[in-house]
């Protein structure tokens, strides 16, 4: 170990507001995740649902513009893709596989390292507070959310106003928009709170994959016997996913069935208290982290 | 000039249990040395000087800030470097760096900038771009003394920096720490259960036991409320001369006892005696006993001595002397 105390330089500066701590940590996590491969692969995976929908929007309009004959064919054959809310709202819920995959395999490198490894004293050493790290974290994870759903479904939404030749698209369908950026807001909140909940307590990829397994696909298994069993529609709020993304589609503004109506209220109190408990969950884990041992 | 720390009636309780019992202490800036066992309240301690956690009673202020309502503010001037391992995995060290400074308030492109330069000056200018698993236990040690440094503070808390080291990597990490503590403007605390390395580096120590302050002060100051000792070589059958001094009210430990030449009994001790004694006491006797002191010296207490008389009240239990003064192998 060899140093020369003269080589020690003062610096000085003016220090940033401290909430601005929030985005290094953001940062950083998204940082960590993106350099392993195993997440460019679900990326990629994710990206193979988004290169259909780009393609079969650029088919439609090629094909409008040139072979208006064709076109009714083609929209017949590819009619899931109409540029209409739903086109957007499918697509981010068609995304949800890859994205609880991603999450499920994320958790415990955004969180559980920190848990485990002395992260997070490393954090709260510094000129932050809890809050800070928690918005950072959450903030990190709700990125990645949105680099699945969010931004893929902003980009589509684009994609169909440029090839339609007309701003009309952009002016008519601002509700569109709204929708995407509220079902997007929907499930980076949701899916943020529950990851970061259930990471502080699993901690280790292996235990919650399990943890996230059993959420997203015991529960709606269940879900789906209790309703066949009981004949009740109301086993399915079970869903977390499925209750998303009817909040999803009234962000969208198109709930129009009243069975969807009836579902509405208390999908929405189950996705507010999965973040409301996961908050409470979180909450103690984070304080009983010691800076000093 | 601004007090470095200003305690006043500082009290932590966790639940029924005190770590701390109403600290009183003001403390000018420079480098500090924290001492205590484990639960003597160091890590309470360190907590509320960081801004972390609330004191239940009194107040303390660092640097002039008062912990309780600028915890955050004060951690923009302060760097601290905790002895656990607290990295972010699968970083690269120059990004911890980094990191930590963006984390402090500096701007990225300064961070990263400083990053650099400090892990140049700590010697691991050739590791930036190594990931932090690859870095050795004593690699990991400069690394958090660089999180602790990069954004230039006034004021380092370090908690046992040289744990881990080995003995080439802890010298040279005291000595660093020396050369900071000598920067203009620049303090540290440093807490740490190896008194030597607070002797090397600190002009002052502050001793807790079962959270209260038992001492404090610079070592010269710590050293003046010992009692006066000495080392004494001796030649002949000691019983009795140990036993007179005993009674002239020294304490006699007999560290060593051997053979001289010519078979003559020989030994080896301390005397801790009163104040108001007189050297010449030794000699005269000696001499009436018989024997021969081949040397005297006084003790020259260090930390560790300090400490344990401290915190124990006296010093290590005599070994009981052989009334006869025979020799021992």
């Amino acid at each position: 170990m060899s140093f020369e105390p003269t080589r020690y330089r003062d610096w000085s500066g003016t220090l940033r507001p401290t909430w601005l701590a929030c985005w290094p940590i953001a940062r950083t996590g998204l940082l960590l995740v993106l350099r392993r491969k195993i997440f460019w692969g679900l990326l990629a995976l994710g990206l193979l649902n988004f290169l259909f929908v780009f393609a079969t929007i650029y088919l439609k309009a090629q094909v409008a513009a040139q072979n208006p004959a064709l076109s009714r064919f083609v929209n017949r054959v590819l009619s899931s893709v109409t540029g209409s809310g739903e086109t957007y709202r499918d697509f981010m819920f068609a995304q949800g596989t890859v994205t609880v995959l991603l999450l499920a395999l994320a958790g415990a490198m955004l969180v559980g390292d920190d848990l485990r490894q002395g992260g997070l004293a490393f954090y709260l050493s510094r000129r932050m507070t809890r809050f800070h790290y928690v918005v950072g974290k959450l903030l990190s994870i709700g990125l990645l959310v949105a680099l699945t759903t969010t931004v893929p479904a902003l980009i589509l939404f684009i994609e169909y106003g440029l090839l339609s030749n007309s701003t009309a698209y952009f002016r008519e369908n601002l509700g569109i928009l709204r929708g995407i950026l509220g079902y997007g807001l929907i499930l980076s909140v949701t899916l943020s709170l529950l990851l970061f909940a259930m990471a502080s307590w699993l901690r280790k990829t292996v235990p919650l994959v399990m943890g996230w397994t059993c959420l997203f696909v015991l529960v709606p298994a269940l879900a789906a016997l209790l309703r066949r069993v009981f004949d009740d529609r109301k086993w399915m709020l079970l869903m977390l996913w499925r209750d998303i993304r009817l909040l999803g589609t009234w962000c969208f503004g198109g709930i129009d069935s009243d069975r969807e109506q009836q579902l509405l209220a208390p999908a929405a109190v189950i996705v507010a208290v999965v973040c409301l408990l996961s908050i409470i969950a979180f909450i103690p884990r984070i304080r009983a982290a010691r800076v000093v041992q | 000039m601004t007090a470095l720390l200003t305690l006043h009636e500082l009290t932590h309780d966790y639940g029924k249990a005190r770590a701390l019992h109403g600290i009183s202490l003001t403390i000018e800036p420079g480098a500090i040395g924290l001492v205590g066992q484990n639960g003597a309240g160091k890590s309470t301690m360190m907590q509320i000087l960081l801004g972390l956690i609330r004191p239940t009673h009194g107040s303390a202020t660092v640097l002039g800030h008062d912990v309780r309502t600028s915890g955050v503010h004060l951690r923009g001037r302060v760097g601290f470097m905790p002895d656990r391992e607290s990295v972010v995995a699968g970083l690269k060290g120059v990004e911890s760096v980094a990191l930590a400074g963006e984390l402090c308030g500096m701007p990225r492109r300064q961070a990263m900038r400083r990053a650099h330069e400090t892990l140049s000056y700590l010697g691991l200018e050739d590791a930036r771009y190594r990931k932090l698993e690859q870095y050795s236990l004593g690699m990991l040690q400069r690394l958090k003394l660089a999180a602790a440094l990069v954004h230039d503070p006034d004021l380092l808390l370090l908690d046992e920096p040289t744990a881990g080291l080995d003995p080439e990597g802890r010298s040279a990490m005291l000595a660093l720490l020396s050369a900071l503590a000598g920067r203009p403007g620049k303090s540290l605390v440093l807490s740490s259960h190896l008194l030597g390395d607070i002797e090397r580096v600190c002009h002052k120590a502050v001793i807790l036991n079962q959270g209260r302050v038992v001492g404090v002060g610079s070592l010269a100051e710590l050293r003046a409320d010992r009692q006066r000792g000495y080392h004494l070589d001796w030649e002949g059958e000691a019983g009795g001369f140990l036993d007179r001094l005993r009674a002239l009210g020294a304490d006699v430990f007999v560290d060593q006892q051997h053979t001289a030449a010519a078979s003559r009994p020989a030994g080896r001790g301390r005397a801790m005696v009163p104040n108001d004694w007189e050297t010449r006491t030794f000699f005269q006797e000696a001499r009436r006993h018989g024997i021969l002191l081949t040397g005297i010296e006084p003790v020259e207490e260090d930390l560790d001595a300090i400490y344990r008389r401290v915190i124990e009240g006296s010093v290590p239990a005599p070994i009981a002397a052989p009334s006869t003064g025979a020799a021992t192998p």
